[in-house]
């Protein structure tokens, strides 16, 4: 704060740096904002996803309460021998309640094991019967412990991983219908998975 | 034709406002009376072009005039006339204007209204005022003209939206709309005080109420955004730490800390840089909030649909509207307080530090908004991935500082000003502290399985309630008997912060109650089925179909029984609205003093039963109450302080930068 600085009064009409300080940082922001609208009009904003450093590896184990039975921890080695998609969600997240009927539909296809993400049990729930519940396994992530394990930047976010735990796939937010024709379903048909062949009507 | 003369008016208003945003200006540069004259007409013609130009759309909406391309989208002749009006501002390009319409408004008052104002600053701040009102002006004829005709009228209209049709709705936009402009009479004050390079106690005197009127109706207008979204979403929340919600949130902490810095301003001449930062900053916060979320400039998960054209009009707009100000910030904001004499120095023990403190932390808060607002957008520009962060982040960064800033609060009252402390300082500090100590031992005592940071968040209502009421107390001389004529005597500002600050531990106490104590029960009931929640008996006695004006509902039938005793009878809804194929879900609310009882019908079928939503959520209702009490605050000080004021305002300035 700049305000008391009274002792050198003979400063008048001078720059000073923390007086510059505001518009250096609003500049950096629209600067910023600039870029993102130039690129979207351009149409050349990448939608690529960041790569995780976990892809190709096995996805790490950290044990955490299934929702329904806490006695028990997620087992994804239960899964052996099929590709499943792992789904981090919340009950707060609205990108999450979009992604709800995208989710129904891949739970035709493969398993889907849901992990909800700093979530309460209670909430999570109540966004299950409201929302539907797709998933073969739901298992409660408290405090993020199993979501820093895997890098998760926030929440809706999806693993797809292959029949012996490696990760071969990341999707930073909601599903969608260009994701999933674009990416998710030629990806589960190279691992041999039946997929909705008029994918494009669904 | 009539929406051809709003159109025309609107065109009319804004040539008027490129006249006061230029000729004023170089009147005052260059002496010249008639040019300076010129700015109280401007801006009364500016106002009343945009007037009679909101008049034209709200008579377009009332008479269904589906050849105006707006109204075909989005109203419809069915729709009941209040939420045709209300229709009028339920889009983009209609709430623009009425966002203008405020904007002008606030100019016409000043225009009328400040006589006793240095004719050099009102003529700047209606200068300013004209700026804003000409590039908003811009942006609605160039990219959002709400009076586009359409070659082919539809025979009705598009937009029946149930969900729009509510009460809550139609109030809740204008409200907010007020409080968010208003600041920008708080802005234009502040660019009008750069360029003439000094600012003073009487500068902060004539802001000052705009300041508390914009503050009232930002506070207002979020609690009845949050109430809406409580009774009507069904959901049972109040704050869901949305987008939309933050970009309300962070005007108002902005607007708080502005509240506090002026009267330093105000009382002792200091601080006059920062609060002018404050100023534009808590103005940009609203720019940002109502357009860059809003209409996406960045994609939100709110807004897929973004217009180009649009997102670099309002990139220009705020280039100009925060850029320019801060450029002249960084040019002539070291210059205001090198004023000779009055910018004292800040001794540790007084008022003035502790105002620093509330300053801090606001900002602080307000930073953390924009951060966890921001971070997802920026990571969706950078990477595409489109993610929340929601709740988790704010309880982890936004609650610890709102903590700190409420265990300020009760010693900020009682320092006095220059240095020192008021000689209730010791008994209520010591009250508060009791207070808290005392609830944190009973609730740690009784209540299970509280965690430590519920029982802190308990303790801290109970410790700035406890130092509210004693500081109430100890200079009415409560204590003392000599009530009555101590209470005239206390200036209305003071009763206004005490109100202010009151309603924060009431605000707090629900808050607290609702996050500690409330039950829900989500159950799948059939006929007969009874619910136990929070000491009551809930039968589901069933559902009955009925039919209402343009929907059929499913009702269910909650009986709801205290000790035996029938309380009430909960139906909460589904409403199919036939002509539109959309469902709505009514909740039942029970809302009392002491809490509401909450029930939300979900689907299902006689066979396997139906999903219901059953709550209990003690002292609720107390948070809008807190809110209501910290709008009348705000008021008070406003009204009492305006009443005091003529004695001040005779010192002119006539410095002429």
């Amino acid at each position: 704060m700049n305000g008391e600085d009274t002792k050198d009064k003979s400063v008048r009409g001078n720059l000073r740096l923390s007086f510059i300080l505001p518009l250096v940082g609003f500049l950096v922001l629209a600067g910023f904002a600039a870029v993102a609208l130039y690129s979207t009009i351009l149409g050349t904003r990448n939608p690529a996803q960041l790569p995780s450093v976990l892809i190709g590896k096995a996805a790490p184990e950290t044990p955490i309460p299934l929702l329904n039975d806490t006695a028990k921890s997620l087992d994804l080695a239960a899964f052996q021998g099929t590709p499943i998609l792992v789904n981090f969600f919340a009950s707060w997240c609205a990108p999450c309640r979009a992604e709800a009927p995208a989710l129904a539909l891949i739970a035709e296809y493969v398993p889907v094991i849901g992990i909800t993400y700093k979530d309460k049990p209670t909430d999570a729930r109540v966004f299950l019967t409201q929302y539907g519940d797709p998933f073969s396994a739901i298992s409660v992530d408290r405090d993020g412990k199993l979501g820093f394990a895997w890098g998760v930047y926030g929440v809706p976010e999806s693993y797809v991983l292959a029949g012996d735990g490696t990760v071969l796939w990341r999707h930073a937010g909601p599903i969608d219908r260009r994701v999933l024709e674009a990416e998710l379903w030629p990806l589960l048909s190279s691992l041999s998975v039946a997929v909705p062949s008029g994918a494009a009507d669904q | 034709m009539i929406a051809e003369l709003g159109h025309f008016a609107l065109i009319l208003a804004f040539i008027t406002s490129l006249v006061l945003a230029t000729v004023p200006l170089i009147g005052v540069a260059k002496g010249n009376t008639a040019m300076i004259g010129l700015a109280v007409p401007a801006s009364l013609v500016m106002a009343g072009g945009v007037f009679i130009a909101f008049a034209a759309l709200i008579w377009a909406f009332l008479t269904s005039d589906f050849s105006v391309a707006l109204v075909a989208s989005h109203s419809h002749s069915a729709k009941p006339l209040i939420y045709k009006i209300s229709g009028t501002w339920g889009n983009h390009e209609g709430s623009l204007l009425l966002w203008i319409v405020i904007l002008v408004l606030f100019a016409a008052i000043l225009a009328l209204r400040g006589a006793a104002m240095p004719t050099v600053l009102k003529t700047r701040t209606l200068a300013v005022q004209g700026i804003v009102s000409a590039a908003f002006l811009a942006f609605s004829l160039f990219t959002s003209n709400p009076f586009a005709r359409l070659a082919n009228p539809p025979l009705d209209g598009n937009g029946l939206n149930p969900v729009l049709q509510d009460p809550g709705l139609a109030l809740h936009p204008p409200t907010l709309y007020v409080g968010y402009v208003g600041l920008s009479m708080a802005f234009s004050f502040a660019v009008a005080g750069l360029l003439q390079g000094r600012i003073d106690q009487s500068w902060a005197t004539h802001v000052r109420p705009w300041i508390s009127a914009a503050w009232c109706a930002l506070t207002a207008g979020i609690a009845l955004g949050s109430w809406w979204a409580y009774y009507e979403l069904g959901w049972g929340g109040w704050w869901f730490w949305d987008p939309v919600e933050n970009a309300s949130l962070m005007p108002w902490l902005a607007a708080t800390a502005l509240m506090h810095s002026i009267s330093v301003v105000a009382a002792r001449g200091a601080f006059k840089s920062w609060t002018i930062l404050l100023a534009i900053l808590a103005f940009s916060l609203s720019l940002v909030g109502t357009f860059i979320v809003r209409s996406g400039l960045l994609t939100s998960v709110h807004s897929f649909a973004s217009d180009p054209a649009r997102g670099v009009f309002i990139l220009g707009i705020l280039l100009f509207a925060i850029g320019i100000p801060l450029a002249l910030f960084a040019w002539r904001g070291p210059a205001l307080n090198s004023e000779a004499g009055d910018s004292p120095n800040v001794e540790l023990v007084s008022r003035e530090f502790g105002l620093l403190v509330n300053n801090f932390l606001l900002t602080a808060a307000t930073i953390v908004v924009l951060i966890g607002t921001f971070y997802p957008l920026g990571l969706e520009v950078a990477t595409g991935a489109r993610i929340t962060v929601g709740p988790p982040y704010f309880d982890a960064t936004f609650n610890p500082i709102m903590a700190v800033l409420v265990v300020a609060m009760v010693f900020g009252p009682v320092l006095a000003w220059r240095r020192g402390m008021l000689p209730s300082a010791r008994s209520v500090a010591s009250t508060a502290a009791l207070a808290a100590i005392c609830v944190i031992l009973w609730f740690f005592a009784t209540g299970t399985g509280i965690s430590v940071a519920g029982l802190a968040g308990l303790g801290l209502t109970a410790w700035i309630g406890g130092g509210v009421l004693m500081d109430i107390a100890q200079r009415t001389k409560i204590t003392k008997g000599g009530f009555g004529g101590r209470v005239t005597s206390i200036p209305m500002p003071v009763w206004g912060m005490w109100c202010a600050h009151f309603g924060m531990v009431v605000f707090l106490a629900g808050a607290m109650a609702n996050g500690l104590f409330a039950a829900e029960a989500v159950v799948r009931a059939k006929k007969g089925d009874v619910i136990e929640l929070a000491g009551r008996r809930i039968t589901f006695a069933g559902i009955e179909q009925r039919q209402g004006p343009n929907y059929i509902t499913s009702t269910a039938i909650l009986e709801m029984r205290e000790n035996g005793r029938l309380i009430s009878t909960m139906t909460p809804e589904n409403r199919l609205y036939t002509a539109q194929r959309q469902t709505t879900t009514e909740a039942a609310i029970r809302p009392r003093l002491s809490g509401d009882d909450y029930a939300v019908l979900g689907d299902g079928d006689s066979e396997q039963g139906y999903t219901l939503r059953l709550y209990r959520k003690p002292l609720v209702s107390w948070i809008w109450g807190g809110a209501g009490l910290m709008v009348i605050g705000g008021m008070l000080a406003a009204v009492g302080r305006h009443r005091r004021e003529p004695a001040k305002t005779v010192r002119t300035s006539k410095a002429v930068a």
